[in-house]
């Protein structure tokens, strides 16, 4: 997926963002602390997960989203997400 | 402007830290404990020498104060700081049934929250539960004991099934490591009858039952509580042997004795006192029931509070020993009234009135003959109704504010 797929979609930020502060969820709370509803938020994921920014753990038949700590573009923009959060007054 | 008058005191308390009492701290000695303590060690050293090798299951058994709960809390962090010492990824998490009203879905969602915060609150059952925290102790490499308090309430509302599914859940996996391990913690023996042969044959094999405090006992648990929680020198030799005296009457409760000791500091420290006084003790004496506490009557649903506070205000108003169930529905629809809440009907009532009385703070028991038709009487054995009232006021005040 090209850079600007990522960070031109308002939803996949909200996304990278949720899961940058929180670390672990699932679709329905990710689709609910975004705003958005559970299909597009699972678009979201898919198109996120494909482009080895995040996975998945599956606990029966709940899937549990995180950052691909794995994937270094995951790593940086976990981190770009932190120290814009973590700055905001600068 | 020159200020006159008498100079203000510091204000002084007889307590150096009164956390120390607190009925969820767990102090670094347990005495006269030592013996138990050292076989559920015993029983769990598997879990430090060849984590995943074995599971095992325990009973601890014992009347109320008779320190089931703080020795498995003590096992819990002695043992989960050895295992991180030895680089074990070993947890040990305790749970109260009765706070999760009887349900194994609930536990097993308070464990599994524990690992995953944020993990999904509804959508599975309690079976489907279970997997998946074995799926995540699998992931993590994790070893869990599980210590269930006051397992009667799970027995009581969901029988035999959730502890079978426990302890054999590991059965079906008979080549992957074995990851948890459960300590039942267990007031009444007799609850252990209403679980099938199998499941009670698992659980009696490894008993540890825990008799209750002599006196001396109870003087040495005292002694240990003042160090910690009161300043040098304001309780006196005296003062502990007479808590431990009410408190072996009280059938050897340490947790009474405990409480006694804060309420007497407490109004020692109301009287300006510089030490505790026995007139302080008598009065702490008189105003703690040992059948309700504070931390009995919280754990109780909204509609079992106001159910119990119109039981005490009925008992108020008559002179009679017992009251009919009828009339204890009349003062619950008029609390309920009161708080703004819709009543409960008759065959929930009657559940609260059973867990009520399985709690001992009422006694029920069938009409005798020479009534008309059928009823249950209500009894209050040993607390006075206003001060019942007046308890389970102050708990359902404090959870509005």
């Amino acid at each position: 997926m090209p850079i600007e797929d990522v960070f031109s979609s308002r939803g996949r930020v909200k996304i990278l963002r949720i899961l940058a502060e929180i670390g672990e969820l699932n679709i329905s709370e990710i689709a609910r602390r975004a705003g958005l509803n559970y299909t597009t938020a699972n678009q979201h994921l898919e198109a996120l997960e494909n482009s080895g920014l995040v996975r998945h753990k599956k606990f029966g038949r709940i899937r549990i989203f995180c950052f691909n700590e794995e994937n270094p573009r995951a790593e940086i923009i976990k981190r770009l997400i932190d120290l814009w959060t973590t700055n905001k007054s600068r | 402007m020159k200020i006159t008058g008498k100079p203000m005191h510091p204000y002084f308390s007889v307590f150096k830290d009164e956390t120390k009492l607190d009925i969820n701290y767990v102090p670094p000695r347990l005495p006269h404990r030592e013996l138990q303590l050292n076989l559920l060690n015993q029983f769990f050293r598997f879990a430090i020498e060849s984590p995943g090798k074995m599971t095992q299951r325990v009973l601890i058994s014992g009347k109320i104060g008779t320190g089931k709960t703080v020795l498995s809390q003590h096992f819990g962090l002695n043992i989960t700081k050895e295992a991180k010492e030895r680089g074990i990824n070993l947890h040990y998490i305790h749970v109260n049934c009765r706070e999760c009203k009887g349900s194994l879905f609930m536990i097993l969602q308070r464990t599994v929250l524990t690992f995953y915060p944020h993990f999904p609150r509804r959508g599975y059952s309690a079976e489907e539960l279970l997997q998946m925290l074995i799926q995540v102790l699998d992931e993590q490499n994790a070893y869990l004991i599980l210590a269930i308090d006051e397992l009667e309430a799970l027995i009581r509302s969901e029988g035999s099934d959730p502890l079978y599914n426990l302890t054999r859940i590991q059965e079906d996996r008979i080549k992957a490591p074995q990851r948890l391990s459960i300590v039942c913690v267990l007031r009444e023996p007799e609850y252990l009858d209403m679980l099938d042969s199998s499941t009670r044959s698992t659980l009696q094999r490894n008993i540890i039952h825990l008799e209750q405090y002599s006196k001396p006992q109870l003087r040495d648990i005292l002694n240990d509580r003042v160090s910690l929680a009161f300043r040098h020198g304001t309780v006196s030799a005296q003062i502990i042997d007479l808590i431990a005296e009410l408190a072996s009457l009280e059938e050897g409760d340490a947790r009474y004795a405990i409480e006694l000791l804060w309420r007497a500091g407490k109004y020692a420290d109301a009287s300006a006192s510089p030490e505790v006084l026995p007139e302080n003790v008598r009065k702490a004496a008189v105003s703690v029931y040992p059948v309700v506490r504070k931390d009995m009557i919280s754990s109780l649903d909204l509609h079992e509070k106001l159910f119990l506070l119109g039981i005490a205000r009925c008992f108020k108003q008559t002179e009679a020993a017992y009251i009919s169930m009828g009339e204890a529905e009349e003062t619950y629809a008029i609390v309920c009234e009161e708080h703004g809440e819709k009543k409960r009907g008759h065959t929930q009532l009657w559940k609260y009135l059973k867990e009520l009385s399985a709690l001992g703070i009422i006694k029920t028991e069938p009409s005798s003959v020479g009534q008309r038709g059928k009823t249950t009487r209500i009894s209050l054995l040993r607390v006075p109704a206003s001060d019942l009232e007046q308890e389970v006021s102050k708990v359902l005040y404090l959870k509005r504010t």
